[in-house]
């Protein structure tokens, strides 16, 4: 009985930890647009106006996404800049929606891969250049 | 007396003391209980490698399953903890892939592309 008791109980502390860790990402605390380096403003300037307004965890998000920027090609730095105020702009769910089917899109073999790009392409020829 | 009219007889006794046995008599019962089942059985080979009592292999696997489970939690906690590590070590790495591919990321929204995604491979 005793055993059982203990049992549950270490259970129950491993759960609470988890959804601990789980609930990490929703208290990430904000950090304020003064905050960022110079050059931390410059990639992030397309986001300046609304970055204060932002939750942590996106901001956290946002300042991972600016690291990877210097090691860009030109053409991935030019479509960053152009895209990044309407990724900012839509809701949570869309962009985990995004982003699950941007990662089911890398699991697939290369070549399929191309095709489907280019399938959404012709489907959206106004859409190719952005 | 054979042995079952001995047993009929000592049940109701048994049965009247048993509410009064304390934990430690009845530690030193379900040994003494073993130790008799064991007398009578056959002795089992455990994995192939050594040859112990029967009930001593009841309790080996009793307590590798009762282990498993105890652990299940814990490694359910890690697994988590991991996968959480692997995604929040870099949270924008994916975001910065996808805002610099070639298709737009609201592309990745259209129910079209994601029909597309889930259709087998012709």
């Amino acid at each position: 009985m005793a055993r059982s008791t203990a049992r549950l109980i270490f259970a129950a502390v491993l759960l609470s930890i988890a959804c601990a860790a789980g609930a990490r990402e929703l208290q990430t605390p904000q950090t304020p647009w003064r905050q960022l380096t110079p050059e931390q403003q410059r990639i992030l300037g397309p986001v300046g106006p609304e970055w204060d307004r932002m939750p942590g965890y996106q901001q956290q998000r946002l300042l991972g996404a600016a690291r990877q920027y210097p090691s860009m090609q030109p053409i991935q730095k030019d479509r960053f800049e152009r895209r990044i105020r309407d990724w900012s702009q839509m809701t949570p769910e869309q962009r985990r929606a995004a982003r699950e089917t941007f990662q089911g899109l890398r699991r697939l073999p290369p070549e399929r891969q191309h095709e489907l790009r280019e399938r959404w392409l012709r489907a959206h020829p106004e859409r190719s250049h952005r | 007396m054979n042995e079952k009219e001995f047993a009929q007889r000592l049940r109701p006794w048994l049965a009247r003391i048993e509410s009064t046995v304390g934990e430690v008599q009845a530690t030193r019962l379900g040994a003494a209980r073993r130790r008799a089942l064991d007398a009578v059985r056959e002795p089992v080979r455990l994995f192939g490698l050594i040859t112990v009592a029967a009930s001593t292999a009841q309790t080996i696997r009793y307590s590798i399953v009762q282990r498993s489970l105890l652990w299940l939690p814990m490694a359910a906690l890690l697994a988590t903890l991991a996968f959480q590590t692997t995604r929040t070590a870099d949270p924008g790495a994916i975001d910065a892939q996808l805002l610099t591919q070639e298709l737009p990321p609201d592309a990745f929204l259209d129910q079209d592309f994601q029909a597309w995604l889930d259709q087998p491979q012709g």
